[in-house]
């Protein structure tokens, strides 16, 4: 890798940037949308100044998406008109580039980013279809059934011009979707076969994409039309609840799945049980512990400890065993032998989590659930929950299970925005974002605040200073796009991918509009430990080592910092935040 | 509370105290009662059932007792005393024979069972300390600190994975056997197995040990998997434990006991039985399904009030009656009483709710009465299967005849038919086994009597007849006649020559028609249609709807639905479908939306096309662009948690379909 790239680096200290050149190489066929510069995810950059050889920096600028084959193997002025020589190149070139749905891909590529209008887009496609139908002569029309053009036999394209011009150009309806009515099955393979994803190129534009403040705030104002209908659906189940808790009386367990968020339906169940167990039983409190199994960070010592806190008698509480295997021993043992009056009722939400999908919960909770004195509500999410639990955890579970469709947002188990964020792979910027940092930091003293504040100026300042730095310590940049970059550039070698040279060109196109400079996150990342032990020590934030752990330990917890070690194996201090937050957070602290 | 982990609920709203509980009305209201009832019948049900299976292993544990009583008494330190228990693929029973095996050492406390798995620790020192925790704190519950105590008294602390600890224990408690179970000897590494086995066996001076292995593989396989020195440890005894099928047979026939007052119809039956087989589970799954249909009768059928015998009809409301008239069986009943003119009874049963009363008590017991008949015949039917055919292992099991005659399948079927025709067959002495056979069921007395006198004149013809020993031959069987072929006139002639029988087969064959003529008049007469029954209702429960769903969902289906065609459950007016067919509409939920959106694309779709995509079909709503983004964000989150899309790095701003609907 080194090697390999050592050029781009040479190439990189004498053009100002690497950015710079791509851009005067693409300038003239790239016309984006301006708002596209200010956001793009930065880490993605990094993937860019990441591609090997100078070559493909400069083909970068072709947002045409073809294989790394023919860009490694041709020259650079054949590629850029191919998509127009098609008729005149060689017959083995031709014959090479045999199909015909990635010429079409292709150019329709380059149309669309050329100009971005479906209208006219529809009219080049059928163009599109003509010429290559034009073209493909029999092959292409005999194997079609009229929906998208298949895969002409290569032996297709050595047919005589006269015999092609002979036919008449069809001019069929084509439309994007599938033809009606396929079975699964056959929708599977439509959907899959090569070739068969013909996306456009364009991107969401992130300034699009809302924060978390605009999300909630929309979100609120935002009026359900369905909400009587939801209701009414929350009703129809509510009528259920006499015969649930029938079943939960009689030993079996239940699982409520289907579509919405199930925690409204479950804490009415809650009480309605609550309030039926304080009825039959007027002097025992009814006992009733709750488990939200979509909280991050969820172990089973949490449930087991609020289960013994249930169970045990106040004294025996503080002594728990360690081991959750010994604690649930230990409760267990206990209910069997001072059974109350009447059953605990264990409600988990989102029993399907991530959370309680490790290894020894599930076992741990089935040996919960199959305890007498035991009654498990459950909700599952997923539609493929029951793959989790083998015939043992069936037999333990005793599952009845009621679909409880709701079509209620899931409102406390998603995150949408970080959720979404993850889904594009944009930017993952911590919980809380912005603004929790500021919160984070309203409750903590001045020094601490102050050691931040330095912090992300430092930051700032170095990734502001030294931009000929990226290469050399690509390496430590933020672990996912580092991961990213080595994969796609593995699988850039071994499969001569179609997409992939285009696409990292775009994304860096409006960051070297925007800047010259770097962003934020893809800086070598962060202040050295050192540098920023010393400069705090300068400004009187601390007098002792210690003392600057324990205030980095702060920030450590609230994730607001992340160290990371680089190539020399110098630690690292990063703030996981992009260029303008960071210099949000600095205007707020000054 | 909803982002806490974990809590003791606590209702946020104080409620009136008298809004507790809100008095049912209507049908509902007699839910008590009916609970009551299913609380009885389903005790009766669970102790015959318990019974019928712990029954079923019985032997097998007096053997393993027996086995480990003797080990504990020779006392040899040379070989731990291995039961090796070979249950087959369903591993599930064999739990409960060691259920069972503990339940019965209970009593004379000088045997502790450990029961480990390959679960309970992944190293030997875990292995060890669980062993030793399950052994030590058996009785002693939370206080455990007194034990230590005892142990440290005898000098250094030990460790807790020291089997000094449990040397001690076995000690002082005066204990004769440690026997320990391991539930999944094929879950087990192999060293790890080995490595235990071998040190047990070092112990074995001090602590007394006994093995209970369970294999479901074969005994070879444990062999092979063990090292050398873990062998010679082992002294092993081989043991069987009635398989799966045989389990559920037992079961099968508790439930369908004649005694019951609730039957279970055929479809549902075989749903369970089917689900059984097919998903090799444990009996108690099984005999959950029949719990749960016991449940569902009671819970769901009003009615079923009637079932409990002890009930009185000043304990039934006058609902209970209108829809008992309401029944579809009643109704028929009612217009057969009118075709025979019998007006007065009629008007009697339409009128007075006394007297449907006793007609309903008159009718349920006659009812379960018939059904039970259909048992017996059944059981009579069975007995000529397995005297037609030879052996046990051929002959379909009894629960499926069972769901034949309930489904008025069995009657006149050829299976009868053919089975009647071979009986006719048979030979005396066959004859003679499947008469006795016949007898030896609870048939009716008259056909008893009738048998007794073919059985007398059979054992009259067999002494009889001249060369005694030799069997006497049935004219129907083929074997007795030859067949001749002749050829006239270039034809060939086919004639069927009856060899040469004497009188005495001739009688035999007679009788033998008598028999069968008896049976099949029995047979026909007895498997009557249950839905023909008054008040088939009440006492035959026969619905596949709860019982489908609660034991067999289809999430997938469920959520696909939801999405793709939200109306089915949102019964909304603004989503209702314009011909039988789901479309987009903008009125939709907007996660339903996106999802039939979803369906649409390939298997790559980019975002950005699926925004505008969203914001075409929103249109133009009275929402702004940043509020139709908020719903777009959330319903691909969702769509995200849901598991149907996932984040691609092919390309940027694209998200991977992941699945298809109804596959």
């Amino acid at each position: 890798m080194p090697k390999r790239r050592k050029p781009a680096d040479v190439e990189d200290a004498e053009q100002s940037t690497p950015r710079k050149t791509r851009r005067t190489g693409k300038q003239d066929d790239n016309i984006e949308s301006p708002s596209l510069a200010v956001e793009t995810p930065s880490g993605r950059k990094s993937i860019l100044r990441g591609t090997p050889s100078k070559a493909n920096g400069v083909k970068d600028v072709d947002a045409t998406p073809r294989s790394l084959r023919k860009v490694l193997f041709s020259t650079p002025a054949h590629k850029d008109n191919e998509g127009q020589q098609q008729g005149e190149g060689t017959p083995t070139a031709v014959r090479n580039d045999r199909s015909a749905r990635r010429k079409s891909a292709r150019t329709l590529q380059k149309q669309t980013v050329d100009e971005e209008g479906s209208v006219e887009e529809d009219v080049q496609e059928a163009e599109l279809a003509k010429e290559i139908l034009d073209e493909e002569g029999e092959a292409a029309s005999e194997a079609d059934d009229g929906e998208d053009i298949v895969v002409p036999e290569p032996s297709s394209t050595t047919n005589t011009p006269t015999k092609r011009r002979g036919r008449p150009p069809k001019q069929r309806d084509r439309t994007p979707s599938p033809p009606p009515d396929l079975p699964p099955h056959e929708l599977y393979f439509f959907q899959n076969r090569t070739g068969g994803n013909k996306t456009s190129s364009n991107t969401l534009p992130s300034h699009l994409l809302l924060n978390h403040e605009d999300y909630f705030a929309h979100i609120n104002d935002y009026k359900d039309p369905h909400e009587m209908d939801v209701k009414r659906l929350a009703e129809l189940h509510k009528r259920a609840f006499d015969q649930w808790s029938f079943e939960l009386e009689e030993g079996f367990n239940i699982c409520l799945y289907g579509y919405g968020s199930k925690r409204e339906l479950v804490m009415e169940f809650a009480e309605h049980m609550y309030y039926q167990q304080a009825y039959i039983h007027a002097k025992s409190k009814p006992k009733i512990v709750i488990v939200n199994g979509y909280t991050p960070g969820l172990t089973i010592r949490d449930i087991l400890i609020t289960l013994a806190g249930a169970v045990l008698p106040k004294a025996s509480e503080a002594k728990l065993p360690a081991q959750p295997t010994a604690v649930l021993d230990l409760v267990l043992t206990h209910l069997t032998a001072n059974p109350s009056s009447s059953a605990i009722l264990l409600i988990i939400h989102s029993l399907d989590h991530s959370n309680l999908r490790k290894a020894p919960i599930p076992s741990l909770l089935a040996r919960i659930a199959s305890h007498s004195h035991i009654n498990l509500l459950a909700t599952v999410d997923t539609p493929n929950f029951g793959l989790l639990w083998d015939t043992t955890l069936l037999r333990q579970y005793q599952w009845l299970y009621h679909d409880a469709t709701t079509f209620q947002p899931y409102r406390a188990e998603l995150d949408v925005v970080e959720e979404v964020n993850a889904l594009l792979g944009r930017s993952r910027r911590r919980l809380g974002g912005k603004d929790g940092v500021a919160f984070v930091l309203k409750s903590l003293p001045e020094n601490a605040r102050n050691l931040f504040r330095i912090l992300v100026a430092e930051q700032l300042a170095l990734a502001d200073a030294e931009p000929g730095l990226h290469g050399a310590s690509l390496e430590d940049d933020d672990d996912d796009s580092i991961l990213g970059d080595s994969d796609e550039e593995a699988a850039a070698q071994h499969t001569p991918s179609r997409v992939r040279r285009g696409r990292p060109a775009k994304k860096a196109k409006p960051s070297a509009k925007k800047a010259t400079k770097p962003s934020a996150t893809a800086v070598p990342e962060g202040v050295e430990y050192r540098t920023l032990y010393h400069k705090a020590v300068a400004e009187f934030v601390c007098s002792s080592e210690l003392n600057f752990r324990t205030l980095l330990k702060e920030f450590h917890d609230h994730q607001m910092i992340e160290s990371r070690k680089d190539a020399l194996g110098t630690e690292r201090l990063v703030v996981p935040f992009g260029r303008v937050e960071l210099e949000g957070m600095l205007e707020e602290l000054a | 509370m909803e982002y806490e982990k974990c809590y003791a609920f606590e209702p946020e709203s104080v409620r009136p105290a008298k809004r507790r509980k809100i008095e049912s009305q209507g049908l509902h209201a007699s839910w008590r009662a009916r609970h009551e009832a299913y609380q009885k019948a389903w005790r009766e049900q669970k102790q015959r059932i318990d019974a019928e299976l712990s029954s079923i292993n019985f032997s097998t544990v007096q053997e393993l007792t027996t086995f480990l009583d003797e080990a504990a008494q020779s006392n040899s330190s040379e070989a731990i005393p291995t039961a090796i228990l070979s249950t087959g693929p369903d591993t599930s029973s064999h739990t409960s024979v060691i259920q069972q095996l503990s339940r019965t050492q209970n009593a004379q406390a000088r045997r502790v069972f450990i029961s480990i798995s390959a679960t309970t620790g992944a190293n030997l020192k875990a292995l060890l300390k669980a062993t030793i925790q399950k052994a030590t704190s058996r009785n002693e519950g939370i206080d455990d600190e007194e034990d230590d105590s005892t142990f440290q008294r005898k000098g250094a602390k030990l460790l807790n994975y020291d089997l000094q600890i449990l040397a001690d224990y076995v000690r002082e408690k005066r204990l004769q056997q440690v026997a320990i179970a391991i539930q999944d000897t094929e879950a087990f590494d192999s060293d790890l197995l080995s490595e235990l086995i071998e040190l047990l066996g070092c112990w074995l001076d001090r602590i007394p040990f006994a093995f209970l292995f369970t294999v479901a593989t074969s005994l070879d396989v444990l062999q092979q998997r063990l090292s050398r020195g873990a062998i010679k440890c082992l002294k092993g005894q081989l043991f069987d434990v009635a398989p799966s099928e045989d389990e559920v047979e037992r079961a099968f026939e508790a439930i369908a006991n004649s005694s019951t007052s609730l039957w279970i119809g055929p479809e549902l039956m075989s749903t369970a039985l089917e689900r059984q087989s097919d998903y090799i589970q444990s009996i108690d799954s099984f005999v959950g399904a029949a719990q749960y249909a016991y449940m569902s009768a009671y819970y769901g059928n009003a009615l079923s009030i009637f079932l409990d015998s002890a009930i009185k009809a000043s304990e039934v409301s006058a609902d209970h009656f209108e829809a008992l008239r309401n029944l579809d069986s009643f109704r028929d009943y009612c217009r057969g009483l009118l075709d025979n003119n019998a007006i007065i009874p009629l008007r009697a049963l339409l009128d007075s709710d006394d007297s449907l009363f006793k007609v309903v008590g008159a009718e349920l017991s006659r009812g379960g009465e018939a059904l039970a008949n259909v048992m017996i015949a059944v059981e009579v039917v069975r007995e000529l299967q397995l005297w037609a055919q030879g052996s046990r292992a051929t002959v379909p099991s009894k629960s499926k005849l069972y769901c034949q005659a309930m489904a008025n399948k069995l009657a006149g079927s050829s299976l009868v038919r053919s089975l009647l025709l071979s009986t006719r067959k048979a030979p005396s002495d066959a004859a003679m086994r499947t008469l006795t056979a016949v007898m030896g069921v609870e048939i009716p007395k008259d056909l008893k009597q009738q048998c007794a006198k073919i059985k007398k004149e059979l054992t009259e013809m067999v002494m009889n007849q001249p060369n005694i020993g030799q069997t006497l031959r049935s004219e129907d069987d083929i074997k007795n006649s030859t067949l001749r072929t002749t050829v006239v006139a270039q034809k060939v002639e086919l004639s069927k020559q009856k060899s040469t029988l004497s009188k005495q087969d001739a009688a035999y064959t007679a009788l033998l028609r008598r028999f069968t003529d008896l049976l099949e008049e029995y047979l026909n007469k007895t498997l009557i249609d249950p839905k023909s029954l008054l008040f088939h209702e009440i006492f035959l429960y026969d619905l596949k709807s709860p019982h489908r769903e609660t034991f067999t969902p289809r999430p997938r289906h469920a959520i696909e639905r939801a999405l793709a065609a939200p109306h089915d459950y949102l019964d909304c007016s603004c989503c209702a479908p314009e011909q039988g067919d789901a479309t987009l509409a903008a009125s939709q939920p907007a996660t339903a939306v996106l999802y039939q959106l979803y369906l649409e694309s390939g298997s790559l779709i980019n975002v950005s096309d699926l925004w505008q995509a969203f914001q075409a079909v929103l249109g133009d709503s009275e929402q702004t662009e940043e509020q139709q983004m908020a719903l777009f964000l959330r319903a691909l989150a969702e769509m995200r948690y849901l598991g149907l899309v996932k984040g691609t790095r092919k390309r940027a701003d694209h998200i991977a379909k992941v699945a298809w609907k109804g596959l």
